[in-house]
């Protein structure tokens, strides 16, 4: 680990700069155990894919002491963390996947392959940000792997699964976006007026799985009418 | 009767919003932690009302609304001078203002700084949204409803007793200046910088673009000796964060930038002088100067 000053109020402890699943693994752990030591000053940690920043108060530890204190945790990735598994349903139907097209020519793949490839992976929330409730889900396949849009689109509905790079996304709100689209999924990713606005949190273990449009309408009707257990997707 | 006032937006003004101290505490989930730019306007704003120091404020940048103000209350200004009046005359900043119910509270042309706050005695009649009053850093409407004033918009205060009359010492008051000096620790990609970038960044003014919001100030100036840096992995950005971007040209990070980034990160303005980088506008110049860590709290 790498203990650099971040600003005068927040420390940025640096892992080996790679996003690997194990990496991540020790982002999280290291997250835990700041916030279960309680240390006296800490703001908040803030988990990346491979670096965590702490915000702290100067005026009640300063930036050697904090450094001391966390140095000193004992922390290590144990098979009993428990971390939650997210089923998320996604429907690629032809309505909600706007770029297969553009994607057919980058990653030579059919549309169908390409949606075996991404249903089939499990992945972890490596890390959010960009927006509130928005999740950087990874590794993708390699296969999968393509370049954001040239042009970003202006308006993407709340819901839409793009994909980018190495990883995959969900986007909470309509928002701008640069993402290729493959589909949608009617889960609520991100409800502000909601007791727990966010679906996701850094850590957790995603898997997709493929819904027809039927089923689509039916959970999103479901949901409005309060008929859908959330409680469902963790597995 | 109760003693709500109703503040009308006869005018909205171009981006006045309801700020707090912020919402830290969800950065991990993606939630810019946002809240006033300049903390010691908004709290010498109200203190001179007598509300507690992290009370909502009103923040308003460049250009000023028009407000009707029906019920009398207590308020006050600091920050950037935007000619304010009520009913027409001009009224001074920096200390406690009886308002009559009837007034119309103006502002006009902006003489210094970038953002002026507007304090009012009392409870504001709003929800907070995760522990904050601060209007969202996106999708206003939708997560933070009526904590942006449009036209037409009612702001209720329940008022509180008047406080005998308060004055900030002029001799305290922040003066604006459109050249000034912002001091600055090596970020966490500091090192990875040519030398001769470094010296760039350091040796010159940087002017500020039309490019500037609460997320960011872009900066335009020389970018000799610039080289791209290896790709950064995305990882946490703060508020008060330079990051420098593909083209050799620095962004300053403010409260409601989005939490994490993937620009390498040259510096970080000190804490202290964060609320310089609030009264900034365009063209105004500004040049860094690199302090240690060490020293900053001796100062």
């Amino acid at each position: 680990m790498i203990f650099k000053p971040f600003g005068d109020s927040a420390l940025l402890i640096e892992f080996e700069q790679k996003i690997t699943t194990e990496i991540n693994q020790m982002v999280n752990a290291l997250c835990k155990a700041i916030d279960n030591e309680t240390i006296t000053g800490i703001d908040i940690c803030i988990p990346a894919y491979c670096s965590v920043t702490v915000l702290f108060n100067p005026l009640e530890i300063s930036y050697r002491t904090l450094c001391r204190q966390i140095s000193n945790l004992d922390f290590k990735i144990s098979k009993k963390t428990i971390v939650r598994t997210l089923n998320i349903p996604v429907c690629y139907h032809k309505s909600f996947s706007l770029d297969f097209d553009i994607l057919q020519k980058q990653t030579k793949l059919k549309k169908e392959e390409m949606i075996e490839i991404h249903k089939n992976g499990t992945y972890r929330v490596y890390m959010m940000g960009f927006l509130p409730g928005f999740a950087y889900i990874g590794k993708l396949p390699e296969a999968l792997h393509c370049k954001r849009k040239a042009n970003p689109r202006q308006n993407i509905p709340a819901g839409s699964v793009g994909i980018a790079g190495q990883q995959t996304g969900i986007y909470p709100g309509k928002s701008p976006g640069g993402w290729q689209i493959i589909g949608r999924t009617p889960l609520p990713v991100f409800q502000p007026e909601s007791i727990n606005p966010f679906l996701f949190k850094p850590g957790d273990i995603i898997k997709f799985h493929d819904i027809s449009i039927d089923k689509f309408r039916q959970i999103s009707n479901d949901l409005s009418t309060d008929k859908f257990n959330l409680n469902q997707i963790y597995g | 009767m109760d003693n709500h006032t109703i503040f009308r937006f006869i005018r909205p003004g171009l981006q006045t919003t309801i700020q707090d101290k912020g919402r830290s505490g969800y950065q991990h989930l993606g939630v810019p932690q946002g809240g006033v730019l300049d903390k010691h306007a908004a709290k010498i704003a109200n203190w001179l009302v007598g509300n507690n120091e992290h009370n909502p404020v009103l923040e308003i940048p460049l250009a000023g609304p028009s407000i009707e103000i029906t019920g009398k209350c207590q308020i006050a200004l600091t920050g950037a001078d935007l000619s304010a009046t009520i009913d027409g005359k001009a009224i001074k900043m920096y200390r406690s203002i009886k308002v009559k119910s009837g007034s119309v509270l103006s502002f006009g042309k902006l003489i210094s700084g970038c953002r002026t706050y507007l304090s009012i005695g009392g409870i504001w009649d709003i929800k907070p949204w995760l522990s904050s009053f601060s209007a969202s850093a996106s999708n206003i409407e939708k997560m933070t409803p009526g904590s942006l004033m449009n036209k037409g918009h009612f702001l209720k205060v329940k008022i509180n007793k008047f406080i005998p009359k308060r004055k900030f010492p002029k001799s305290e008051r922040p003066v604006f200046k459109s050249s000034l000096s912002i001091r600055v620790l090596g970020g966490p990609e500091y090192k990875e910088f040519p030398s001769a970038f470094i010296r760039t960044f350091f040796n010159q003014s940087y002017q500020l673009t039309k490019q500037f919001n609460r997320m960011g100030c872009r900066l335009t100036g020389k970018t000799e000796g610039y080289r791209e840096t290896r790709e950064i992995i995305s990882s946490a950005a703060i508020p008060g964060t330079i990051q420098i971007t593909n083209s050799g040209q620095p962004i300053i990070l403010m409260n409601d930038a989005p939490t994490t980034g993937g620009y390498p990160r040259i510096a970080n303005v000190i804490s202290k002088d964060s609320d310089k980088l609030a009264q900034l506008k365009t063209g105004d110049k500004i040049k860094f100067i690199l302090v240690a860590l060490e020293d900053i709290w001796k100062t």
